[in-house]
């Protein structure tokens, strides 16, 4: 509770250390993406803590909006699984959208991105942060992006899955791939 | 002459209880064309930045390990940094007596990242790590040099250069030490080297094939792929033996 | 018209001749092939292979090769770095049939300095496994795969700079035999070429760094069978006996160098072709190409030392590329009667040449001590003699003269200096009997001119003459 607060109120990294050194923070497991310190901004403006979205199971992509090539096909991809596991289970999954870019990528952006694909609902979610936050958060995922010019980037094609505790499960490589075993680890996960 | 007047010297103090004296060197900003870009011919532009004169050392991370439980060996999270992490010290806060002043290894990037962020300091950059890396005693860019590039190449196959007191071999020309021949370094954008996965142009050629498709007259790429390989190869939590960092600005 | 009909008619004549076993059958779905149970591979270092996979059906494979970056000698008294997969070069040797299932994982020994990953060639999918299997120091890759292709396959790293991980020894391979396993045989070895590029000379002693210049040129100081120069000679030499049959798994890791692999004293019943279904019968060198292997049969029939050699023969009398194989057993006179000179290859031809034109080097300042002189000889004579007089001096009946308890050395040491420095052709008498071969003149400092005899003279029962570089000197200049 308070830590959550501290970070709402702004002190961010700082604050959270602190709060770690004399033990105040939730007991999270030792793998899991919720020791990340760290605030997000979601495409309605308002801000995320990563640790709130624990007991969900996180189906996670990086992308950027200007993203001409892979991102529409990571953005499909993403549809299809959601579709897929809508299918069969009612459980507690979240899509989520981490933006690459977050000079250029404003929550409006993110907002009609989310528009324009129908990904809208509680399910999905569309987040920004600041550029360390991203490097942060891109290297739990073992994500490879560099800037190759002021619009573009270079990305891995990479969706993770979380389990509820925030731990990573699984990861699905590559473009048009065979999401099967993704499809099976989520209904898994979500028992 | 006109660069190294051009550069100079500060003492950079946090005032961490006193005893934390990072000592950095100005870099003059400018642009170089990297190894990697000789095929596009892309130059890269580097602003002026400091740099850590030498590897942290053991003896510095200690202080830093000290004053954040976080960051010792017995409470680090997994996700942060992996069970060999700082594995070559005795305990939490010991250090194996005579490596006091060796670099420090066996440290994962968020650990090296948050060392800096606590001394006011932050991960050099790629870019601009390489750029002080072209840099001989007497020349800017020795990438020509075949000596220098020797050197370079045979410690890369040297065993165990990390077992050694950092600040014995000569500066390069900006009076950074052991840059070469003793550690690979951690740079803040490491994961900024695609190996696979990616989505246009150049894609993996990069890491497997590029090599061969420079030219023989520089030799220099070699040693360049060579920590392009090392640097595709880490994930941010991995903690490995010849691997440590020095902080920039 | 006329051509059309023309057209036509050869159209019509090659169908006729058209073979529907050889061309038409649809290559067999081993990718459909099921697994049963599973085992952990065994791997060997070279020249030993694991045990044929005779009848067992398909299985899941476990495998687990460890990379190890260690100092090792590239022959007597030269060290150099190499890279290893299973801490020998060539790598371990892996061994499974078509339909298993591998489960590969690639561990990088938390010592080395390097990244690390594998290609192999027997691999159906990306990069062969080289991104799947790419690992940083400490850590390991694990990756599956299914064996649909049956042959022998080289693998090896593909980490940047390609090729400097090959050139220090990451390279293997990997066989993957047929349903029912190959044909069984007496003996199997496992042997492998490679291309060395070092700072120094041939020869030159210490640590030897990798020299990127010269793989660049592809200048290749060494030429060696199995990591070593010797690394299959003299009592390291490959063994079989008479009536035996044997099977020669030969590969080439490169980087560069193309090999013409031969067997001095035996011709090959069998080569699978590049490795594959092609059988090839009677062959006397084939070609294996660098990324390639071959795989050769042999029945031996008559006891003799069969030397193993690219017959791109410079390799392997000046550069390494030589290794043996003896045959033990009754002599058997139909076959070889052991008069006729015979199925020995003399390069040189009738002419004295010299080794190489280069300028004798300067003699060291300080004379070596008698023991010293024994030590210096005895890594040139391992290197530069042994071929031909053979490891104990007892030299080739008929073709080289022996050394050991020679007379023709004993009585004369200024006609011995002679024939090291300038070569010696025409008939001589040796312990009574007649030799007609060639010695090429052997460019040598006086220094090691006067070690290497200083060695033959005080081994295998010779009189114990110390030769000085002076006794050198002056037989050089007295023409």
């Amino acid at each position: 509770m308070i830590s959550s607060y501290f970070m709402k109120m702004g002190f961010g990294i700082l604050a959270l250390t602190i709060l770690i050194s004399v033990g105040l923070t939730e007991d999270f497991d030792d793998m899991s993406i919720y020791h990340l310190p760290s605030k997000w901004e979601n495409q309605d403006g308002k801000e995320v803590v990563l640790s709130e979205l624990k007991g969900n199971v996180l189906v996670v992509v990086m992308i950027y909006t200007s993203c001409q090539a892979a991102c529409p096909i990571l953005i499909g991809e993403m549809k299809s699984l959601e579709a897929q596991i809508r299918e069969k289970s009612s459980g507690d999954v979240k899509y989520i959208l981490v933006s690459i870019d977050p000079e250029q990528d404003t929550p409006e952006r993110l907002k009609k991105l989310s528009q324009e694909n129908k990904m809208s609902g509680d399910r999905w979610l569309f987040l920004r942060g600041t550029i360390e936050s991203t490097r942060d958060f891109a290297n739990l995922l073992a994500v490879k992006y560099t800037k190759i010019s002021p619009v573009d980037f270079s990305h891995s094609n990479i969706i993770s899955v979380f389990d509820k505790k925030g731990v990573l499960i699984h990861q699905q490589e590559g473009l048009r791939v065979d999401n099967k075993a993704t499809i099976d680890k989520i209904l898994e996960l979500v028992e | 002459m006109r660069m190294l007047g051009a550069l100079f010297v500060i003492l950079f103090s946090v005032g961490f209880k006193g005893y934390a004296v990072a000592e950095l060197v100005e870099i003059e900003g400018g642009s170089y064309l990297p190894s990697y870009g000789l095929k596009t011919g892309s130059q890269v532009d580097v602003e002026s930045f400091y740099i850590d004169r030498t590897p942290v050392t053991n003896r510095e991370f200690l202080e830093f390990v000290r004053d954040n439980q976080e960051w010792q060996r017995t409470n680090v999270k997994g996700i942060f940094a992996e069970k060999s992490y700082l594995q070559h010290w005795t305990s939490d806060l010991e250090i194996l007596q005579g490596q006091e002043d060796f670099p420090v290894i066996n440290v994962s990037w968020f650990a090296a990242k948050a060392y800096c962020k606590s001394k006011g300091l932050r991960l050099p950059k790629l870019n601009e790590w390489e750029m002080v890396a072209m840099a001989s005693h007497d020349k800017k860019d020795a990438r020509e040099d075949p000596e220098f590039t020797k050197f370079i190449l045979s410690s890369y196959e040297k065993p165990k250069t990390y077992l050694k007191k950092v600040r014995l071999e000569e500066p390069n020309m900006y009076g950074v030490y052991d840059i070469h021949g003793m550690v690979w370094e951690w740079v803040e954008d490491f994961n900024s080297v695609i190996i696979s996965g990616e989505s246009r142009k150049e894609g993996d050629d990069g890491l497997f094939c590029a090599a061969g498709s420079v030219g023989a007259s520089d030799l220099s790429n070699y040693a360049f792929f060579m920590r392009y390989a090392f640097r595709a190869s880490l994930k941010a939590n991995y903690t490995i033996k010849n691997l440590g960092f020095r902080c920039a600005k | 018209m006329q051509t059309k009909i023309a057209f036509l008619l050869v159209l019509l004549l090659s169908g006729c001749n058209y073979s529907p076993d050889k061309n038409t059958k649809s290559h067999p779905r081993n990718d459909l092939i099921k697994t049963e149970g599973e085992m952990v591979a065994e791997l060997t270092a070279p020249p030993n292979v694991p045990a044929p996979v005779g009848n067992r059906p398909a299985k899941k494979l476990k495998v687990e090769l460890e990379i190890v970056e260690r100092e090792s000698e590239l022959s007597d008294g030269v060290k150099y770095i190499f890279w290893t997969f299973g801490g020998s070069v060539p790598g371990s040797f892996i061994r499974g049939r078509v339909g298993d299932e591998v489960e590969f994982t690639l561990e990088n020994h938390p010592d080395n300095k390097l990244p690390h990953n594998i290609d192999l060639h027997a691999v159906t999918g990306q990069g062969g496994g080289a991104e799947a299997s790419f690992v940083a120091p400490g850590h390991k890759k694990t990756f599956t795969f299914k064996l649909i292709n049956p042959g022998l396959y080289v693998y090896h790293c593909a980490t940047a700079p390609v090729g400097m991980h090959i050139a220090n020894g990451m390279y293997g391979l990997i066989l993957v035999e047929p349903e029912g396993g190959l044909p069984p045989v007496d003996r199997e070895y496992y042997v492998m070429q490679g291309d060395f590029y070092t700072k120094g000379n041939y020869g030159d002693p210490g640590l030897q760094p990798f020299d990127m210049q010269k793989a660049i040129a592809e200048h290749a100081d060494y030429v060696v069978f199995n990591g070593k120069v010797g690394a299959l000679t003299g009592d390291k030499a490959l063994t079989a006996k008479v009536g035996e049959t044997v099977r020669l798994f030969v590969g080439n890791g490169g980087p560069n160098i193309v090999s013409s692999f031969h067997v001095i004293g035996e011709v090959f019943d069998k080569v699978y072709v590049e490795g594959g279904d092609l059988i090839n019968e009677n062959i006397q060198t084939t070609l294996i190409p660098a990324g390639g292997a071959a795989i050769v049969d042999f029945r031996v029939e008559v006891p003799s030392t069969l030397i193993l050699v690219d017959h791109s023969i410079f390799r392997a009398f000046n550069k390494g590329a030589l290794g043996m194989l003896k045959v033990s057993g009754d002599r058997n006179d139909k076959v070889f009667s052991g008069e006729v000179l015979s199925g020995i290859y003399r390069p040189e031809g009738n002419v004295i040449q010299e080794i190489s034109p280069s300028e004798p080097k300067p003699v060291r300042a300080v004379a070596l001590s008698k023991a010293e002189k024994i030590k210096l000889g005895q890594q040139i004579y391992d290197r530069s003699c042994f071929a031909c007089h053979q490891p104990d001096g007892q030299g080739l009946p008929n073709a080289f003269p022996p050394l050991a308890k020679a007379d023709y050395l004993n009585e004369d040491v200024d006609r011995a200096i002679a024939a090291v420095i300038r070569g010696l052709s025409g008939e001589i008498t040796v312990n009574g009997k007649k030799y007609h071969s060639v010695m090429p003149a052997q460019v040598l400092t006086d220094e090691e001119t006067a070690s290497v005899l200083t060695y033959i003279y005080n081994s295998w029962g010779n009189n114990g003459t110390e030769v000085t570089p002076e006794m050198v000197s002056k037989i050089r200049n007295s023409k």
